[in-house]
């Protein structure tokens, strides 16, 4: 394990019967990043977050911490960890301040970060209603506040922007990506929006039906987006013969001749060329693969996320 | 530990609990005292200590397990309807320190509601000038007795109420138990002391004979196998409770 990764799972997998909801997943988070952990529903996220934190038992592998081990460890690893897994809990009957208060004293922390952590969430005007008076947007903040409580050095998140209108996203969004360098804390979140991961994340890691299938740094999965020039002749094969004598690498692909990574001036001399050796060019095209393409290449799914 | 108790305290502030079982324990003691009223009007001699003790301790056998089901419940519900237990997890608390600290939260409420029953016979029995003075030994009893078959019923209850989200199943039980602890009575005792709730009577110091001349109040010596039977009942429920909630997965 490096010396800065704050997550390492080995071969972590959960069997329910025969089903494996998690199959042999190495997570690796670094310390100041915002680690994406990006799949469809069902994909084994929130029971991957849930072993994390102990609320799920693994069948197979092992879990390190801070480098600590998570079977061995477990409270002091939690005492530095905050966490919304799935929708937030609360107190109904409590108002959002008392609530806070039941986290303050588990957390055993200053009112200084009962206050300041509802004014990150925007929460501080509302605190004296009663939480099952919220809107669905607000006790999803309530829930950041309580895990943002104690400032923990990992925060772990499992779909934080659901139930929250498009500002409310953006607010949420913002948050945090000024976390790691406001606080120092490493954030781990779960989404099943790619867009989301694609504005947020600063790493990130594809599950689909349990199997980790990418894990990279986000740059890694963007330059998989770069783009291509698809080209159509009066006659393909004697075009690109022609571009072959050139220093051009065309690729035929159903009827197209494909180029990777040509900038526009050689597009032009190209068509150029084509046209003054009597080869009629029909049409030239640029196609980009989006991140989404790319998702559902990785994870084998022609379906909506 | 104490953290935990004293946050279960703080968390059932505006549950209206206290009020639940002050009313419960009214309706219970009206109808005691009513009762008891009458037969002294029909029968002088029976305006004594025992006869309040008595009936109190077989009317718990109707109160006491609901009374119990309702706050036992009320105490647990709130978990489930927050989905709170797996934030209360992730932060470091145990289950079997939630799990006693639930116990010994419900259990203090239900204490003070004894000790304010016991209160009130008191009062009654000097506004209807008893002979002697309150019966010190007798209310001791009582006050033991009650309390170790409401730990029993509760260890039940708290172990239905956190496996089982649904909590009509948990008040069902108490108003199931409530009917036996109601017609225990009228079990042989070999069958009646199956059933906890129907050890309200067994434990309470005072019993009644009824013969065909004349009936009495006399005082009921204390039994060991009862107790053991019971202490027996509490910790067995207790511990398959907590070991069951504690391996329930999140």
């Amino acid at each position: 394990m490096t010396a800065s990764a704050i997550v390492q799972t080995q071969n972590l997998s959960k069997k329910y019967g025969s089903f494996n909801s998690v199959n042999r997943v190495d997570l690796h988070v670094q310390e100041g990043e915002i680690y994406g952990f990006l799949g469809p529903n069902g994909a084994g996220k929130t029971t991957t977050l849930k072993m994390l934190l102990g609320l799920v038992k693994p069948s197979e592998g092992t879990i390190k911490i801070f480098g600590e081990s998570l079977n061995k460890n477990r409270p002091s690893i939690l005492h530095r960890t905050g966490s919304l897994i799935e929708s937030p809990s609360y107190y109904g009957h409590l108002t959002g301040l008392e609530n806070m208060k039941v986290m303050q004293q588990l957390r055993n922390v200053p009112d200084k970060n009962v206050d300041e952590a509802l004014r990150i969430v925007r929460l501080e005007n509302h605190k004296n209603k009663k939480t099952e008076q919220y809107s669905l947007g607000m006790k999803q903040r309530l829930g950041i506040a309580m895990a943002l409580l104690a400032f923990p050095k990992l925060l772990i998140l499992d779909e934080p922007t659901n139930g929250l209108d498009p500002a409310g996203i953006g607010e949420i969004r913002e948050l945090i990506k000024s976390l790691p360098s406001s606080y120092g804390i490493t954030v781990l979140l779960s989404s099943h929006l790619l867009s989301e991961i694609d504005q947020i994340a600063t790493s990130v890691g594809i599950i689909s039906e349990g199997n980790l299938l990418f894990q990279g740094k986000m740059e890694t999965l963007r330059k998989k987006s770069k783009s291509s020039i698809f080209l159509k002749t009066g006659d393909n094969s004697k075009a690109e013969h022609l571009l072959l004598t050139q220093g051009y690498c065309p690729v035929e692909s159903d009827n197209w001749l494909v180029f990777e990574n040509l900038i526009d001036t050689k597009v032009a001399e190209m068509n150029k060329f084509l046209v003054d050796h009597n080869i009629p060019v029909t049409r030239i095209e640029e196609h980009k693969k989006s991140l989404e393409n790319i998702f559902l290449e990785i994870t084998g799914k022609e379906r909506s996320l | 530990m104490i953290t935990t108790l004293r946050l279960e305290y703080f968390k059932i502030r505006r549950k209206r609990i206290g009020i639940m079982i002050l009313l419960f324990l009214t309706v219970e003691i009206l109808w005691a005292f009513m009762s008891i009223s009458r037969s002294i009007a029909s029968n002088p001699e029976h305006a004594i200590w025992e006869s309040v003790i008595f009936t109190i301790s077989s009317m718990n056998g109707l109160f006491m397990p609901i009374i119990s089901a309702i706050v036992v419940s009320r105490i647990c519900d709130m978990e489930h309807k927050g989905e709170t237990w797996k934030m209360l997890v992730a932060t470091n608390v145990s289950r079997g320190q939630l799990y006693v600290a639930k116990y010994l939260c419900a259990n203090s409420l239900l204490l003070l509601g004894i000790l304010t029953q016991t209160l009130l016979m008191i009062m009654f029995g000097l506004i209807k000038d008893f002979p002697g003075s309150p019966p010190s030994d007798l209310f001791a009893r009582f006050i033991l007795g009650t309390l170790l078959i409401t730990l029993a019923v509760t260890a039940l209850q708290q172990w239905i109420s956190l496996v089982i989200k649904n909590q009509a199943f948990a008040l069902c039980l108490g108003m199931l138990g409530g009917f036996i602890g109601m017609t225990a009575g009228l079990f042989p005792a070999t069958i009646r002391h199956i059933f906890i709730w129907s050890y309200y009577l067994d434990l309470s110091p005072i019993t009644y004979l009824f013969s065909e001349s004349s009936s009495t109040y006399m005082k009921q010596p204390v039994d060991v196998v009862i107790i053991g039977i019971a202490v027996i009942m509490t910790t067995l429920f207790y511990i398959a409770g907590r070991i069951h909630v504690s391996r329930q997965e999140i």
